[in-house]
């Protein structure tokens, strides 16, 4: 990166900014356009925030009556809860299930190429889809614990959907099988991008395979390890059709999710100063997330530019 | 890891690997078998069943048979109108999203990783929150109902993605080429079209299929900014689902989905083998 | 003709222009025109608001209808989005107290000459016709009724129980529902588990048990009715209802059960009106099921009302506006509301339609007459679950107790009454 072309005239012709204008245009339009409606989107939504707004934005301030409504709600409660869960388990079991896929993968198997397409073809399915096909498959009098049933083995039991302390895990599980190939897909482009040379001189040293991967191999994956927790973690914070078709945030309200209480309390309530102080909210847990992250990036760069 | 013959530990691993791969694969066999059962047989019995009398005529209903209010054509016009936003709207986030991906790795200027930084920061911005910004906006430039508004909405937040992804895989891309190329009195757009674009293959393929299955899944923006006629694929899947009034149309509702979900499938089955080799290339800098 | 004027011009003109003589000379001069936003999109919904479309044509007039598929929420996006564009439709879905919280973002058509030309408001229930003048103007018209608390008995179950007797009352239910069980009735109850449909499962039973309560409590949000022993009465009946429904249903719809609840494995439902033309719809028959009105405490029928109307907005277009007058001329009228509920299963609101003839099923007779009943013993009140009650932020804050209860039951009646009390303050 510090060694990038800079950018200085050549044959100065026509005045410089003139014959460069076009690219100028093509960089920066795009890009301020897309900070800008970043940027006031997340401040107008602060400032709806502040106000007494219901069904359409009203200006006025209530301080920060909005942000103790949310934060007394029983609703944001368990949201919050949930995220945490939610989000721990399901970055954790998605980056394990990933791994997994790729390193089975990765055995030089017959087929790979089909195989590496089921796994991930979920990526193409909407959110909505999944949700509602897994809320058929999980329901016990509809889906797997029915089935088994009518094979005769009468006392299985996997009623986790109606079951208000393991509902949550539905999500879990609908959310694995939806983006797990994309964990599978990177770990994979990891493994194969280690150096074959090492590997042979430590097989010449007698290593076995399980040697090979703790020692040699799996160290190489950390930062696509960084990466894969990033976007799931993005895609649990954000998860929203998904549970709203599974469990639409039930048994009673045990799978409510932030993103569920935003959108509920901005449209379904017509609490539109609520649901942006929850949006808000919803930032700052994002922030406390990406700041640890930015951060590692930065010293990764300094030490890297060091170097 | 590498041995070839037939031990033992192979046939666990082609038991284990196909064992998931069917677990994978069970949810696609419910819909797929429910496409083929008639809505009376579903609702009758359970969600989970092979099909008694192999109702075809499902696919034909889905297609262009069942009506949304006044209009009955099935989910064919809606396919249209998903193509017509998701196609342009892809194309300029890819594009723009590569050129400026390469402009910040390969030319930096002043302020690029503020605005670099921003920018991507952009995919973890929740869409709940953006709607009602996105309607102030739309209203402001006479966009709203309008196709054209939506391919503007996901051009714009898609290029956080195919920024972040594309700039990532150009970093890697060596500063020598693009030196020798600028004594040769190559400018910023011939270096792109010349050796930048022909690199691109791997990552092209990433965003698109990325950018495409995203737009071509959305439903929240899709029926807020569009009016009857103009309404994308997923609106009519969701008006065959939400008949509170009505018996579930399951199996119609199975083959529509089928329908509406080919292009994105076939986009990955066919990209799939590039989607893992440019996520190499792009994400793990 | 391009219009420029002052706002006030406008909006004494738009209700000059609703005024019959105008009427006439407007619609000789344009044709009426109307831009519509439902989310009336599938199914016999789809069906009946095509079939009223086609009348709207007959009449000469174009019909610019958009549908919103989805839920109620996302049609408000729409209209939301809309009216922030100074563009709303010329009239919309909308229903309940809605009516009257959408009626401060925007302006709203003044419909009193024409629902006075036509003598609606005496064939229409009063509690219903408040919620749609809610300044004192109509501003908004219903076009069809249901009652959320029907009650719908499977013959087969009741053959089970060697039962023949209708229950009128809560004690005669449950009584009929252990019956059920010891005659080998799996689950008697057969109800789905939807946000609605358990708030429905509370509205009945505290209807029910006390209309008085009911109106104070839930209608009118009193303090001391909330408090009141019949809210804990209520949670207890929903508790032995919850207990007597098959626990796997979950989330689900009610129509996955009807298979069963036909078969007479599950005995009873409490549904609103719809679920009739849904078993019809199912490939059931008349026989296979009884519906009557819900279980009742003083033995007279409550009637939970369920109305979905239109709102109009206001448009300064000459052909809008004549399409506005011909549109609400229609929804009033006896036989556009007899075809419109001969679709959808519902009952006519106009209270002077004849539902003896062909066309109708006993279901809709059962209906209508318990309407009739229940407004002349001033027990015709507005649905809670189905938010006619209360705005959506109130019903959400309710439900969200009630369905907690529902699938939570360590929860104690008593907790739950307090929990109630606690939600509505905390969303006034």
């Amino acid at each position: 990166m510090t060694n990038a072309v800079s950018i200085r005239p050549d044959r100065p012709a026509l005045p410089e900014w003139v014959r460069r204008l076009p690219e100028y245009l093509m960089i920066w339009v795009p890009l301020l356009l897309s900070a800008a409606h970043l940027v006031s989107f997340s401040l107008w939504t602060i400032w709806i925030s502040f106000t007494p707004s219901t069904l359409v934005p009203v200006s006025g301030w209530v301080g920060l009556r909005n942000y103790s409504a949310v934060a007394a709600s029983r609703n944001w409660q368990i949201a919050f809860d949930n995220l945490l869960l939610f989000g721990s388990s399901f970055v954790l079991l998605s980056l394990v299930t990933g791994l997994a896929l790729a390193i089975l993968l990765d055995q030089r198997i017959r087929g790979e190429n089909v195989l590496r397409s089921i796994f991930l073809y979920p990526l193409a399915v909407s959110f909505v889809v999944t949700g509602t096909v897994w809320s058929w498959l999980l329901n016990p009098g509809l889906g797997i614990q029915k089935l088994v049933h009518d094979l005769g083995w009468t006392s299985f039991k996997f009623d986790w959907l109606i079951d208000r302390d393991m509902a949550i895990w539905t999500i879990v599980i609908a959310a694995i099988w939806q983006s797990s190939g994309f964990a599978m897909a990177l770990f994979l482009a990891g493994l194969r991008s280690v150096d074959a040379d090492i590997i042979k001189a430590a097989q010449i040293d007698g290593a076995g395979p399980v040697r090979i991967y703790r020692r040699i191999i799996l160290p190489s994956l950390w930062p696509i390890t960084i990466t894969v927790v990033v976007i799931q973690l993005q895609f649990a914070i954000s998860t929203f059709d998904l549970v709203r078709a599974l469990t639409n945030g039930g048994p009673g309200i045990a799978t409510q999710l932030p993103a569920l209480v935003v959108y509920d309390l901005m449209f379904q309530r017509s609490l539109l100063g609520r649901g942006a102080a929850a949006a808000v909210l919803m930032l700052l847990i994002l922030l406390a997330v990406l700041l640890p992250y930015a951060a590692w990036r930065y010293i990764q760069r300094r030490r890297a530019a060091h170097a | 890891m590498r041995e070839s013959s037939f031990a033992p530990s192979r046939i666990l691993i082609y038991l284990v690997v196909l064992l998931i791969a069917a677990a994978w694969l069970a949810p696609l066999a419910v819909v797929v078998l429910n496409s083929l059962r008639s809505n009376e047989e579903i609702a009758q019995g359970s969600m989970i069943g092979w099909p008694q009398h192999w109702a075809w005529s499902n696919y034909l209903t889905a297609w262009s048979g069942f009506c949304v209010a006044e209009t009955c054509a099935g989910i064919r016009p809606y396919m249209l109108n998903s193509a017509l936003i998701t196609i342009p709207a892809t194309i300029f986030s890819t594009l723009l999203g590569a050129i400026a991906g390469y402009a910040v790795s390969l030319w930096r200027f002043r302020g690029d990783t503020w605005i670099y930084g921003i920018v991507t920061l952009g995919l973890f911005l929740p869409q709940q929150m953006r709607l009602l910004p996105w309607t102030i906006v739309l209203r402001d430039i006479g966009l709203i109902n309008t196709l054209a508004g939506l391919v503007l909405i996901h051009t714009i937040q898609g290029l956080s993605f195919t920024t972040l992804f594309c700039r990532n895989y150009y970093v890697a891309i060596p500063h020598e080429l693009i030196r020798a190329a600028r004594i040769d009195g190559a400018g910023f757009f011939r270096i792109f079209w010349r050796i930048i674009l022909p690199l691109s293959g791997p990552i092209l393929v990433v965003t698109v299929i990325w950018q495409f299955t995203h737009i071509w899944n959305e439903f929240l923006y899709g029926v807020t900014f569009t009016s009857g006629q103009q309404q994308p694929v997923t609106a009519a899947l969701i008006a065959l689902s939400a008949a509170v009034a009505d018996i579930p149309q399951h199996g119609v509702q199975s083959a529509a989905v089928i329908i509406a979900a080919l292009p994105t499938l076939l986009i990955y089955l066919l990209g799939g083998k590039y989607f893992v080799r440019g996520l190499t290339a792009g994400a793990v800098k | 003709m391009p219009i420029t004027t002052t706002r006030r011009r406008l909006l004494a003109g738009s209700a000059a222009a609703l005024a019959l003589p105008a009427f006439a000379r407007a619609q000789g001069a344009v044709k009426p025109r109307l831009t519509a936003i439902s989310q009336w999109s599938a199914g016999s919904d789809g069906a009946a608001i095509t079939a009223l479309g086609k009348k709207f044509e007959e009449k000469g007039g174009i019909w610019q209808h958009s549908p919103v598929p989805g839920f109620t929420t996302e049609m408000m996006n729409k209209l939301r989005a809309q009216i922030m564009a100074g563009d709303p439709p010329a009239c919309s879905q909308l229903k309940g107290p809605e009516i009257a919280a959408w009626s401060k973002i925007a302006p709203t058509v003044d419909l009193d000459a024409v629902v006075a030309a036509a003598g609606y408001e005496k064939v229409v229930a009063p509690d219903l016709a408040k919620l749609h003048k809610p300044a004192g103007k109509w501003i908004a018209l219903p076009l069809q009724v249901y009652s959320t608390n029907m009650l719908f008995l499977s013959k087969r179950a009741m053959d089970k129980a060697k039962a023949d007797k209708i229950p009128v009352t809560w004690a005669d239910f449950n009584e009929l529902a252990e019956k059920m069980k010891a005659g080998g009735v799996a689950s008697p109850i057969a109800n789905g588990g939807t946000r609605p449909d358990d708030g429905q499962k509370f509205e009945a039973a505290l209807a029910g048990i006390s209309p008085l309560a009911y109106r104070a409590a839930i209608m009118n949000l009193e303090k001391k009715a909330l408090a009141g022993p019949e809210i804990k009465a209520a949670f207890a009946q929903v508790r032995r209802i919850a207990d007597w429904m098959d626990p796997n249903v979950g989330a689900q719809h009610f129509s996955t059960n009807l298979k069963r609840f036909v078969d007479g494995d599950m005995g009873m439902m409490i549904m609103g009106g719809w679920a009739q033309g849904v078993l019809r719809n199912a490939g059931f028959k008349f026989e296979d099921f009884t519906i009557a009105p819900g279980p009742t405490d003083n033995g007279k029928p409550v009637f939970l009302l369920n109305a979905d109307a239109f709102i109009f907005w206001q448009r300064k277009e000459a052909d809008l506006q004549a399409g506005q007058t011909l549109m609400a001329q229609l929804v009033m009228d006896p036989a556009i509301q007899t075809m419109y509920s001969q679709i959808t299963g519902s009952i006519p609101v106009r209270t002077d339609v004849d539902l003896s003839g062909e066309g109708w099923s006993e279901g809709q007779r059962t209906t209508s007459a318990a309407l009739k009943s229940a407004i002349a013993s001033n027990q015709a009140l507005l649905s809670m679950a189905h938010n006619m009650a209360q705005e959506n932020g109130m019903t959400a804050a309710m439900i969200d107790v009630i369905t907690e209860y529902v699938k939570d039951k360590t929860i104690k009646p008593e907790q739950a009454a307090t929990r109630l009390a606690e939600a509505v303050e905390g969303a006034r």
